[in-house]
């Protein structure tokens, strides 16, 4: 029987998770006085109108930064975000080594019309990339409840060249067609939950002047993520996230050639300043 | 933000965490490990050595395996295995029927990369003139071997139908398919755990003509098998103790420690025992994990050579050299001749040490003008640890490697042997 319970370095990212959904919460303090005559959470289910100033005080239809909430960008406007994705390992693949190595993480969004939207996303750690592009449908339920389908087609590619231990390149096209909803629960606070189905479409590989490849379009796993968009400092907006993808093949983790026939888990913390 | 939308996002992650499945595969067929070798004698047994083609079951384990007889000493007596490698990772393993009236083996079918595993029962049958019948040992010309019987999924009767048919004898040229680990990864769920004394007397049944070992010491100076840096349950049952193997002695290891699959931690010498008494293997690696002196195992090497040399085996034992470290060690030793040694890193560090063996990482390719030069002086040139199918069947097809290590000993053995 294989099973490792929860990696040490998971909870570690669950704490630095956490630290910052703290301060995040501390920053929405800011913008948001608190309000002795607010109205307690029990009293909520008697739905009052809540008064304009009032933290959960909401504006139908305002668009508020984000990146992961699934409501599309004033059409011909832009959004985008920088920030960093660390990636936890799984055992199965680096034993007893844990590699941690952020990905710089650059977002960009543009509205093309009242629900639509494309997006783009690179992911880079130098040595290896991952470029995407999507397309994604989102509009309201209701003031608070968003939803979003769409599609994103993403390139990786990644090539070591270290003497006497990699004369290694590779590259692939994975597609992710996703889902997502989102809540606003103030003016400023958002959670998205946003589930992935992950596909690879193409892969090619080559170890000095041999190659292999493979270009069927075959199912490789799903991902669900969980992010929180909403103030942190001085009015600039945040992404705090966790993503956990069941795969079978990880493109950040292509030189360990993993030969597992099963989905292992990729637990990431994504971490986004909203530009 | 709201403490409860943090423990929301909590009880998520929980919730992901917890539905992890857990992987196994136990084998579903008890081993009777009877001596000799019933009705299939020596003859028989290498007139069904070979690649054939499949046809019922092709769906399974693909249009071509290679069926390939081995063997393990116990004592004086010997039981042979009926093994079959597939080109999807995979292999069978089989035992004599003697229970059964004609050429009959049973076993199990397992699948390397996930934990797909079943009983099969086969027999062997000749077609002469379109009409099969049971082989009794006699071959004439425009006979087929034809094995054929049924498999089947998890630990339930067997009812699919599988038919192999003689295609062709088995590649003969010499090519070594090394097992990493001793065997292969505890992390794949063979039958036995890597680095023990069970899977190399199994490495021979997973299609391994030799084996790389780890070797590091206890807190007493005992050369032991064991992978990792610390005790982890990657590895070992748990039993509450961790850190480095390194901190242990011997003592407390034999009586505290227990791998994954039960068995204990072994002394090198143990291993090397296993190898010279119990199996056909003709190449060990000992590959170094510890920086303390190789006096003791270069010593625990030559016993081991001389032990295999009277018991008349062809038997190669190498230390392998890693690192830096690792060749500063071998510069060391007072007395190196009579010590063959493998060399991974670049050709100049080999040619400097002279070793017998230079093996680089796979993931520098086929490095043609390197192997060419290395073996033109009259070196040995393996490649490691090469798992990846179709970078196996290229490396086979495309270079002139003398032999590749791998987890996957069934797919080298497959590749190599059905090489037209």
């Amino acid at each position: 029987m294989i099973f490792y319970g929860l990696p040490i370095r998971l909870t570690t990212l669950l704490t630095i998770w956490l630290l910052a959904a703290g301060l995040s919460a501390q920053g929405q303090r800011r913008l948001a006085p608190a309000d002795s005559t607010a109205p307690r959470p029990s009293t909520r289910r008697v739905r009052q109108p809540l008064p304009a100033d009032h933290p959960r005080a909401i504006e139908p239809g305002v668009r508020r930064p984000g990146i992961y909430f699934p409501q599309a960008p004033i059409p011909g406007r832009w959004r985008k975000s920088i920030g960093v994705v660390f990636t936890t390992t799984p055992p199965e693949l680096t034993e007893e080594i844990r590699v941690n190595v952020p990905a710089i993480d650059f977002n960009l969004q543009r509205g093309i019309s009242k629900n639509w939207f494309i997006t783009g996303r690179i992911l880079t750690q130098v040595v290896q990339s991952n470029v995407g592009v999507g397309v994604r449908y989102a509009r309201p339920l209701t003031d608070r409840l968003f939803i979003s389908a769409g599609d994103d087609m993403h390139i990786w590619f990644g090539a070591l060249q270290i003497k006497d231990v990699f004369n290694s390149q590779a590259y692939g096209l994975q597609n992710f067609p996703n889902v997502s909803v989102g809540y606003r629960f103030t003016r400023d606070v958002q959670m998205t939950l946003k589930g992935e189905a992950i596909l690879d479409a193409y892969y090619k590989s080559q170890v000095g002047n041999l190659t292999i490849e493979r270009n069927a379009i075959r199912y490789n796993g799903l991902a669900v993520t969980v992010a929180i968009e909403q103030p942190l400092y001085d009015k600039k907006h945040v992404t705090l996230g966790l993503r956990a993808a069941y795969s079978n093949f990880n493109w950040q983790l292509w030189s360990l050639y993993d030969t597992f026939d099963r989905n292992l888990f990729y637990p990431q913390l994504i971490f986004g300043f909203i530009l | 933000m709201n403490t409860r939308y943090l423990v929301l996002v909590g009880l998520l992650v929980t919730l992901l965490m917890g539905c992890r499945k857990e992987y196994e595969a136990p084998v579903p067929y008890n081993f009777s490990n009877l001596t000799g070798s019933g009705k299939f004698s020596t003859a028989i047994r290498q007139s069904i050595n070979g690649v054939y083609t499949v046809t019922d079951g092709s769906d399974k384990f693909g249009a071509q395996v290679v069926l390939r007889w081995t063997y393990t000493h116990t004592g004086a007596d010997t039981s042979h295995h009926l093994s079959v490698f597939t080109s999807n990772v995979g292999y069978f393993d089989m035992e004599p029927q003697p229970q059964t009236g004609g050429l009959a083996v049973g076993g199990y079918w397992r699948r390397l990369q996930d934990t797909e595993i079943g009983l099969v029962q086969l027999t062997v049958n000749v077609r002469r003139s379109g009409a099969v019948s049971p082989f009794t040992g006699r071959l004439s010309t425009g006979d087929t071997l034809v094995v054929s019987g049924v498999y089947g999924d998890g630990d339930v009767t067997p009812t699919k139908r599988l038919t192999m048919t003689y295609a062709r004898p088995l590649n003969a040229r010499p090519f070594s398919v090394l097992a990493h680990r001793s065997g292969g990864r505890t992390s794949d769920l063979l039958p036995a755990s890597e680095n023990s004394v069970e899977i190399i007397k199994m490495a021979s049944r997973l299609g391994a003509t030799g084996i790389e070992i780890d070797v590091r010491y206890t807190k007493d100076g005992v050369p032991i098998l064991y992978h990792d840096n610390t005790l982890n349950l990657r590895l070992i049952q748990k039993n509450g103790l961790a850190g480095p193997i390194e901190e242990y002695t011997y003592q407390q290891l034999n009586t505290l420690v227990r791998l994954v699959n039960g068995e204990r931690i072994p002394t090198l010498e143990e291993a090397l025992q296993t190898v010279v008494d119990n199996t056909d293997l003709s190449f060990v690696w000992l590959d170094t994990k510890y920086v303390r002196s190789m006096t003791q195992v270069q010593s625990i090497q030559r016993t081991y050579l001389q032990r295999a040399k009277a018991a008349g085996r062809s038997l190669q034992i190498v230390i392998g050299l890693p690192s830096d470290d690792a060749v500063s060690l071998y510069r060391d030793l007072p007395e190196k001749s009579n010590t063959p040694v493998l060399c991974e890193l670049d050709t100049s560090i080999t040619r400097s040490i002279n070793a017998n063996i230079w093996a680089p990482r796979w993931t520098l390719g086929d490095q043609t003008a390197e192997v060419n030069a290395m073996k033109a002086e009259g070196r040995t040139v393996f490649v490691w640890t090469l798992d990846e199918p179709q970078f196996i069947r290229e490396f086979i097809d495309q270079t002139r490697f003398d032999g590749i290590l791998s987890n996957y000993a069934c797919v080298v053995a497959y590749y190599h042997y059905s090489q037209q």
